[in-house]
């Protein structure tokens, strides 16, 4: 009896202890497909970084990148980067957002819009900057990047032997000025990836994950010893030190309160829009959509616009009504003043006239409007 | 009863002759040069642009960035066939070895223009023209105040004591030369200078221009075009070029004038059928003594290019297309082409209405 004492006292400290230990929680699952042409993104709640610290790390998990892809964190008021260096980014594999004071105070309050284009969330991690031990590998002497791009640090080869796939090069610095840039490059000059051809600069640095074995081997095999390997260049910062950053944490597997994204749907033939997209009462729900499904539809073709009524914002008197505009916000129709559709719960049916026609044929459309759930455009051609 | 149905059949007929028409062409005799000296193997060139308007597209793409066939090889490896028209951009002269001895392209080694055009191809060359940017070090062709960008300002063409004067001299000269190691070797160049200079000026209250050349309005820039014509025709007496101005739509007060263009191009990258349709008929109407070409193209932020069989189908007959490059492609990080792939490329040579650099080599009798 008491030996079964000790044994459960051994078991709960050993799982207060695991509770205590850092680990890489999921706060968004996927999978969200953020498309072409900045349209797409996702807002991470607020109620994730209600215990979050600064130093702790936002790492979003992806895949479709192609190489031009870019991604954006962004303050969901103003849409501007919720630091400069997250504004616009390029990125191979997964990519971190290191959380400020100033980040947190956006986070905490509204949440943080994540965006881009031309690549799919598959997950959203957060975890502890104890989750991450870094080893400095460079620490001088420092070099200032100037405004010309032409000064560059030569980073000898003994400093990447213990770096492994997986891991990051941290760039420690200094002096940092509006616009700047760090450029790594191989001993030969060539930047060793897209994404660090010209990467933004924060106060906090820069690191670059590498999830790719060429970078890896060039930096490896290019230089040893006292040879140059890399080159770190740019404009606009003082680059201090270099670290390897190495992820030791654990992982969470637990989802129960994980933030899901919207289900995603395979667009049958003649569908335009398929899923949940609310058009809320504060009026900031609007969809585009291109020209492209419209090059082959004639007059008297029909687009059957479904949703479903936002009941709360009906019960509290919002009118549900959608307007369908051209892709300056003009009537569609060509009328002067925008025409107004009541929602009642039905479909909206609506046949292109010529005018409509040659809009939305040339540049595509905007829907817009409040207090309903778009579900389902479709496009049904009248031959 | 009877009677009703010859009346539908005809109006049926003439509706669907109506949709069938092709839009019209003058004869190729109204088509002209704008330089009556231009050499034989230029006015050659150009008859061949002129019979084959209308009736077939000559395919082309621009080099990777600046003193390459590099895309080209991307073409063949696709369809088998090499386009008909590479374009060089004059991009990087500040760099080129003859200049600068720092530099890493040599615009003076004219072994990728031979190459190409002994091989049977049209050669075509723009101009990205950099001045250097306002902190003094970069060059750029973006205006503006930012220390990246330049404050170069155009209407200094007519102050010849300003240091632009100076530095459009120093560069056009610069340029010429090469343009005239072309001339020596017998090689006709489709010149495309100054391009896109509305910017998006004429598209929305806002807009403006997106190259130094166009930020100080039509007047400014009509007058450097003309600038640009007579220095390099009357006094460089380069006669191997065939102008082409860019249109960017509702830009009719950018126009330098029919005596110093040859063809009218448009560049798009939302190049869907319809609208390019629109574009074409649009600029054919304006300007009916040019030859109308699509001097830019490919897939864009927000659409995929349509079909060249859908461009050409839905009545679009610009006299050569233009696809743009793609650097990471070229360079290997990118497994599919942002502009114009694999696809795109065979669905163009099937359709059987394209030109190939073999179909222009025995157009051109070379």
């Amino acid at each position: 009896m008491r030996i079964d004492r000790y044994i459960l006292v051994f078991v709960l400290c050993t799982l207060s202890l695991c509770t205590l230990s850092a680990v890489e929680r999921t706060i968004l699952l996927g999978p969200k497909t953020i498309g072409k042409a900045w349209k797409d993104n996702i807002l991470i709640e607020p109620r994730h970084f209600a215990s979050a610290k600064a130093g702790d790390v936002l790492t979003v998990y992806n895949d479709r990148a192609k190489g031009m892809s870019q991604a954006a964190f962004q303050h969901p008021k103003t849409w501007q980067g919720v630091a400069p260096e997250y504004g616009c980014f390029g990125f191979a594999g997964p990519f971190r957002m290191t959380l400020s004071d100033s980040i947190l105070n956006i986070a905490r309050t509204y949440g943080i819009i994540l965006g881009g284009h031309d690549y799919r969330i598959l997950r959203v991690t957060l975890s502890e900057a104890s989750d991450y031990e870094e080893t400095i590998v460079w620490s001088g002497p420092a070099v200032t990047m100037k405004a010309d791009w032409s000064a560059s640090a030569e980073i000898p080869g003994r400093c990447f032997e213990s770096l492994q796939e997986g891991d990051g090069l941290r760039l420690h610095v200094s002096k940092v000025q509006e616009g700047a840039a760090a450029k790594l490059m191989d001993f030969t000059w060539n930047a060793l990836a897209p994404s660090v051809d010209g990467m933004p600069v924060g106060e906090d640095g820069v690191t670059w994950f590498i999830y790719d074995r060429a970078p890896l081997l060039k930096l490896q095999l290019a230089g040893y010893g006292s040879q140059t390997a890399m080159r770190v260049g740019g404009k606009g910062y003082r680059l201090e030190k270099i670290g390897i950053v190495r992820q030791t944490g654990e992982v969470s597997e637990d989802l129960t309160d994980v933030q899901r994204a919207p289900r995603e749907y395979q667009l049958q033939p003649g569908e335009l829009f398929r899923g949940e997209k609310a058009f809320p009462a504060d009026w900031s729900g609007n969809l585009s959509l291109t020209a492209a499904p419209f090059q082959e539809s004639t007059e008297n073709d029909v687009l059957v616009i479904s949703y479903t009524l936002d009941q709360t914002a009906v019960a509290s008197g919002t009118k549900a009504q959608l307007s369908i505009r051209n892709s300056r916000w003009q009537e569609i129709t060509g009328a002067a003043e925008p025409v107004w559709y009541p929602l009642d719960g039905t479909d909206v049916v609506y046949m292109f006239d010529p005018v409509a026609l040659d809009q939305v044929k040339t540049r595509g459309l905007i829907l817009t409007g409040v207090g309903f759930t778009l579900t389902r455009i479709e496009l049904i051609s009248a031959q | 009863m009877r009677h009703r149905s010859f009346l539908l059949s005809f109006l049926f007929l003439f509706v669907g002759c109506t949709q069938a028409q092709e839009p019209e062409t003058q004869p190729v005799s109204s088509y002209q040069l704008c330089n009556p000296n231009a050499t034989p193997e230029t006015q050659r060139l150009w008859s061949v642009l002129c019979s084959e308007y209308g009736k077939r597209a000559i395919s082309g793409v621009v080099a990777n960035v600046d003193w390459n066939t590099r895309e080209t090889e991307n073409v063949y490896q696709w369809t088998g066939k090499y386009p008909a028209l590479n374009v060089f951009d004059f991009i990087n002269i500040h760099a080129s070895k003859d200049v600068n001895k720092q530099g890493w392209l040599d615009y003076s080694d004219l072994t990728p223009v031979t190459d190409w055009y002994n091989a049977g191809g049209v050669v075509g060359c723009m101009w990205h023209w950099q001045v250097p940017a306002n902190n003094g070090t970069n060059y750029t062709c973006s205006p503006g105040s930012q220390p990246g960008e330049t404050s170069f300002d155009p209407e200094k063409v007519s102050d010849p004591s300003s240091a632009e004067y100076k530095r459009m001299i120093h560069d056009i000269d610069q340029v010429a030369g090469y343009l005239k190691k072309m001339q020596k070797r017998g090689i006709p160049v489709i010149w495309r200078p100054l391009h896109e200079a509305a910017g998006n000026s004429t598209e929305f209250s806002g807009g403006g221009a997106w190259f130094w050349w166009g930020a100080k309005g039509p007047e400014a820039y009509k007058a450097l075009w003309r600038f640009l014509y007579d220095r390099m025709v009357n006094y460089h007496k380069l006669n191997n070029l065939i102008w082409v101005w860019n249109s960017q739509m509702n830009d009719r007060d950018w126009y330098p004038g029919d005596d110093v263009v040859d063809v009218v191009g448009r560049d798009n990258y939302y190049a869907l059928q319809y609208p390019l349709a629109k574009e074409f008929k649009q600029l054919q109407a304006e300007y009916p003594n040019k030859l109308i070409t699509l001097a830019e193209c490919g897939s864009g932020d927000e659409v995929d290019m349509s079909l060249w069989s859908a461009i050409w189908g839905e009545g679009s007959r610009w006299s050569w297309f233009m696809t743009w490059y793609d650097y990471d492609y070229n360079a290997g990080t990118s497994d599919e082409h942002r502009f114009a792939g694999e696809a795109w490329w065979k669905d163009a040579f099937n359709t059987g209405l394209v030109i190939d650099r073999e179909e222009m080599k025995r157009l051109l009798n070379l």
